[in-house]
């Protein structure tokens, strides 16, 4: 007669530290590439604003960075000796190998957009003399409040607050000369941020592999037919939606090219609050066996996972990000109304993805195997 | 019985359920054995039907599987295959990810906190603690000295059964009871040799 051995939960394994590690590589990695996006956009447009939310996008890609991986070496056993990981990761056959690559390409990539968008005299994307909307082309004298070399006539608030505090360190000069020494030119430094954005892609399907992959696939919450999609499609969207959040903060204003970034940012956050829904409604339809992890995320774990991931972090802020374009372009709305939705929608989708996150962790349950006995 | 030498797959330790009658002789047996820290259960009694009136208990541990699930996924590769086809840890190279104790089915990697010095985490039957990997070795050691493991050989009741794929085959045939695997998890443990543990 099948029987059932029951094991520890998964989350008697993995704590908290590895759904924040999920959460915040996935919002990295999709921060990288919609701000690649913009980034394209920028230069086709000549459109500073989309380069402002370029410049974010590679920023967010660097804090998820900065604080998902040494969350996850504090859960290890072993830290320091993970941390010699071109040495240590030698299985290229598990995922958590492949991650730790990825993540390494990802955060050499995000570094060096970032660098070569908000240092040098020839940064692109930055405000000009003439024109608060176009691409800069000279080499004129920073008045900004930093004081440093730069080419904005006119106050560039981004650069100023990156700038501003890499000045008050002394490594403004610094940086500067290593941005303009190592920047290829225009149409090659976007070759190169396509390149990366592989390693960006890898880091976002890596962020649903992470989950327990292996060849037995005992935890059926975590089918990766269902999980990729989730995670790609809110990792897309809750990095495009910090993103916008900061750039209209920095801006204090929000021009076309933020709108419709904030739109974009809305519809990819519904394509994965739709594939949330179909996890919750598709998969123990076809995977009988991730019912009682369905069933534990609506119940035992509801608060994190339908108030806060769901409706906190995905409903809302779409909500906040159509209203608050729809809102400026119909004039119901003052930039400053806008610019606080843009960043409340920002402030929501972090708190949406770190419980998504941990509520996927949290619900799961090992299929136990049947054992005649 | 067998060692670790023999011939036709490596030697294991596997459970004929209906002799066990929920003693813990084991447990004790092999903590006492490599003088583990308490926390570490390398072979654990477990709860079978959890939570139904049938509910009893039963030990599991480390079947050093032919086609190891933990193997596939540890990222150093701390794990692995010795040259009789056993599965190791290496303690020296294991950072204590979890990530085998997702991928193994059979609850048998363990992460005990317990304090030991490193010198010990390089030796290469497992890490004892330090919250690295650490799981049943089938007591290689005590098989050089022509001993079974310290758990089939302390049962009461013979509800361990220890030796290569063949001398199980022969010792469920004789007390007449089936393997406690179902199809999918013999693959895994005995892979080629699965069809002849298993019987008809
Ligand atoms: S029982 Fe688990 S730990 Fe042991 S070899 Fe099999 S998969 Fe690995
Ligand atoms: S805990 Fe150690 S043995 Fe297990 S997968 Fe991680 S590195 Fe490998």
């Amino acid at each position: 007669m099948p029987t059932e051995v029951t094991y520890g939960l998964p989350y008697d394994q993995w704590n908290w530290r590895i759904g924040v590690y999920i959460a915040m590589i996935g919002l990295a990695g999709g921060a990288y590439l919609t701000g690649y996006v913009a980034d394209l956009l920028a230069e086709k447009r000549d459109s500073r604003q989309y380069g402002q939310v370029a410049t974010f996008g590679y920023l967010v890609g660097l804090g998820g960075l900065a604080i998902g991986p040494p969350i996850l070496l504090s859960h290890l056993a072993a830290p320091f000796r993970a941390m010699m990981i071109p040495l240590t990761m030698t299985n290229l056959g598990s995922w958590m190998s492949i991650g730790a690559y990825m993540l390494m390409g990802f955060g050499l990539g995000t570094t060096l957009m970032f660098l070569w968008l908000a240092f040098g005299t020839n940064r692109p994307h930055v405000q000009t003399l003439d024109s608060s909307n176009e691409v800069a082309a000279d080499g004129g004298e920073d008045v900004a409040a930093d004081g440093g070399p730069a080419k904005a006539a006119t106050s560039d608030e981004t650069a100023g607050g990156f700038r501003g505090a890499a000045n008050k360190v002394g490594l403004m000069n610094l940086l500067d000369s290593i941005a303009d020494y190592t920047r290829p030119s225009r149409r090659n430094r976007l070759v190169v941020g396509a390149l990366f954005g592989i390693f960006a892609a890898g880091v976002l399907v890596y962020s649903a592999m992470a989950y327990g992959s292996g060849s037995t696939e005992r935890v059926a919450l975590w089918d990766p037919t269902f999980l990729l999609p989730v995670q790609i499609l809110t990792g897309l969207g809750a990095g495009l939606t910090i993103a916008v959040g900061l750039a209209a903060l920095a801006e204090r204003d929000v021009g076309r090219p933020i709108q419709n970034c904030s739109l974009g940012a809305a519809g990819l956050l519904a394509g994965g609050l739709v594939a949330v829904l179909a996890t919750l409604f598709l998969l123990p339809e076809q995977i009988p066996e991730a019912q009682p992890a369905v069933d534990n995320l609506t119940s035992a774990y509801a608060l994190e996972f339908v108030g806060i991931a769901l409706v906190g972090g995905l409903l809302l802020p779409i909500v906040l990000s159509i209203a608050g374009t729809l809102g400026v372009r119909r004039d119901a709305l003052s930039d400053s109304g806008a610019v606080g939705a843009y960043v409340a929608a920002a402030a929501l989708v972090v708190a949406g993805k770190l419980a998504l996150a941990l509520s996927y962790l949290m619900a799961a349950e090992f299929t136990p195997m049947p054992l005649p006995v | 019985m067998s060692t670790q030498d023999s011939n036709g797959g490596p030697a294991r330790v596997i459970p004929n359920w209906e002799s066990c009658i929920d003693c813990g002789a084991c447990e004790v047996a092999c903590q006492r054995t490599w003088d583990l820290p308490p926390e570490s259960d390398r072979i654990q009694v477990v709860a079978i039907e959890h939570g139904t009136d049938n509910e009893t208990n039963k030990p599991m541990q480390c079947y050093n599987c032919a086609e190891a699930p933990c193997i596939d996924v540890c990222p150093t590769e701390a794990l692995h295959y010795t040259d009789n086809g056993s599965v190791r840890v290496s303690g020296d190279k294991c950072i204590g990810c979890h990530y085998c104790g997702v991928g193994c089915p059979f609850g048998a990697p363990q992460f005990p906190d317990g304090e030991v010095p490193e010198a010990q985490e390089s030796e290469p039957l497992g890490a004892r603690g330090n919250g690295l990997m650490d799981k049943c070795t089938t007591c290689e050691p005590r098989q050089e000295n022509d001993l079974e493991p310290a758990c089939s050989s302390e049962c009461p009741t013979d509800a361990l059964l220890f030796g290569t794929p063949e001398e199980l085959s022969e010792k469920l045939d004789e007390d007449n009871v089936s393997t406690p695997f179902n199809e999918e998890s013999a693959q895994i443990i005995f892979g080629d040799d699965a069809d002849e543990v298993m019987g008809d």
